[in-house]
């Protein structure tokens, strides 16, 4: 298997070779181009062993996530090696994660696939947590080996923690697990109000942490208003 | 005529000197900047009734913008979304585009719209497809960046995806995988490429984009 990020810049993409036997998962609705001998079978969000309920209910996270309650998993039919493109729907750069050495933390908008030894489980951040954070409730956990797939709205800085570091909650991609965090407000409750730094997530430790330049919430807050009212 | 094309590839856009008396023909509303003594004429594209059929149905302009001057002078031309503009240097060959891809064309090429039949209107694209023939530069655009694939087999595009295509390739409209990934998987149908030749395909859409922004409605 190999992955490649493609068309760097402002639309980004990726480019995932497949040999015979190997998988690849991505967020339903991210292939954007295949190989003839290209198969594709969807799935629900599962956590294992949790049968249908378990089903349901990562589901339901996932769709509070903003994110597609199915995965879409892909693999060579015949004994020929093949490719997969995958792409984001909103402008921005994406970015190929090693994961094996590292687990990887990835905020719910943000993940686009991952290769097939990549274990998977969608977090909840708990009520405190999550309520306030603006990705969503949910953080998808990436452990095992092999590489995960990551897009943003705008672009990607890579962040090296020694120490702590204070970034606003909707520009966090992904983080590198062992870091430890909370979510809180820049400052005081009428301080955030006005400086319109809502709340942002407080990191201590040792770790990576990958940033966007733009944050999609405000993108939909500032759009929303300029688009005509639903009818009826 | 020299061109140039400027900020590929994510905000690409055309730049073009004309001589005397040399004329672009550009997707209506494309021009962005002009020598201020530059003529802007319209002309229409094919027959009457076959540029109100395309309005309808392909969502491409009745009329294109036609640029030409006795002194020659500058025309730049860009595309409606950012995205990646190419240039291809038509020699009495063919390509197809989707309705939205042309962007600008030199007045040797010709440019007609072909029903595309049933298929096409499946494609995510409208129901018509632009053919491109004649001699001379052609400028089409995407919204995103654009990959070129050597086709020698098969190879699967996913609906409004596909920007241009060689004729010796032919498609058909089909689901991937089962019936359930087909309903389950946001892929929906796709286009099925068959045969030996070039395509390109765009990384983004500007459906998956409106489909995005829908539940933000007010």
């Amino acid at each position: 298997m190999s992955v490649e990020v493609t068309n760097r810049g402002a639309f980004g993409s990726a480019l995932v070779m497949l040999q015979p036997g190997e998988e690849f998962v991505s967020e339903a609705g991210a292939m954007y181009r295949a190989s003839g001998n290209m198969d594709i079978d969807v799935k629900t969000r599962k956590r294992e062993g949790g049968g249908l309920w378990g089903a349901l209910k990562e589901g339901a996270k996932a769709m509070f996530a903003g994110e597609s309650f199915f995965l879409s998993t892909y693999r060579v039919k015949d004994n020929s090696p093949g490719e997969v493109g995958l792409a984001p729907i909103l402008q921005g750069e994406v970015s190929s994660l090693e994961v094996g050495s590292e687990t990887w933390i990835c905020a719910g908008g943000s993940f686009m696939g991952a290769s097939g030894g990549v274990k998977l489980d969608t977090q909840y951040q708990g009520l405190k947590k999550g309520m306030f954070s603006g990705e969503g409730l949910v953080y998808v956990r990436a452990s095992g080996q092999g590489e995960l797939l990551v897009s943003a709205y705008g672009r990607i800085s890579e962040v090296e923690v020694r120490g702590g570091i204070t970034i606003d909650n909707g520009h966090i991609v992904a983080f590198t697990e062992g870091l430890e965090y909370d979510i809180g407000k820049a400052g005081g409750w009428i301080a955030s109000a006005l400086s319109g730094e809502g709340l942002v997530m407080k990191f201590r430790g040792n770790g990576r942490i990958l940033v966007q330049s733009h944050d999609r919430d405000r993108l939909g807050g500032a759009l929303g208003p300029l688009l005509p009212p639903r009818e009826g | 005529m020299r061109f140039e094309i400027q900020g590929n590839p994510d905000y690409g856009e055309v730049v073009v000197e004309l001589g005397p008396n040399e004329e672009l023909l550009a997707e209506s509303g494309a021009m962005s900047r002009m020598s201020s003594h530059m003529e802007a004429k319209s002309k229409r594209l094919g027959s009457f009734f076959g540029a109100i059929i395309r309005k309808m149905f392909g969502g491409e302009s009745f009329f294109v913008g036609r640029f030409t001057h006795p002194d020659g002078g500058t025309v730049a031309v860009a595309p409606q979304l950012p995205g990646t503009v190419t240039h291809r240097q038509m020699n009495g060959d063919h390509v197809f585009l989707t309705a939205g891809a042309f962007l600008a064309c030199t007045p040797g090429v010709n440019i007609k719209a072909v029903f595309g039949g049933w298929r096409a209107f499946f494609s995510g694209e409208g129901a018509f497809l632009i053919e491109v023939s004649g001699t001379g530069d052609l400028f089409y655009n995407a919204y995103g960046g654009v990959v070129e694939k050597d086709v020698d087999g098969s190879f699967t595009v996913d609906t409004g995806h596909l920007v241009a295509f060689e004729p010796s390739l032919q498609y058909s409209i089909g689901g991937m995988g089962n019936w359930k990934s087909t309903f389950l998987s946001g892929e929906g149908l796709v286009m099925k490429f068959q045969g030996n030749g070039k395509i390109w395909v765009q990384t983004r859409t500007l459906s998956g984009l409106a489909g995005w922004l829908t539940p933000r409605l007010l």
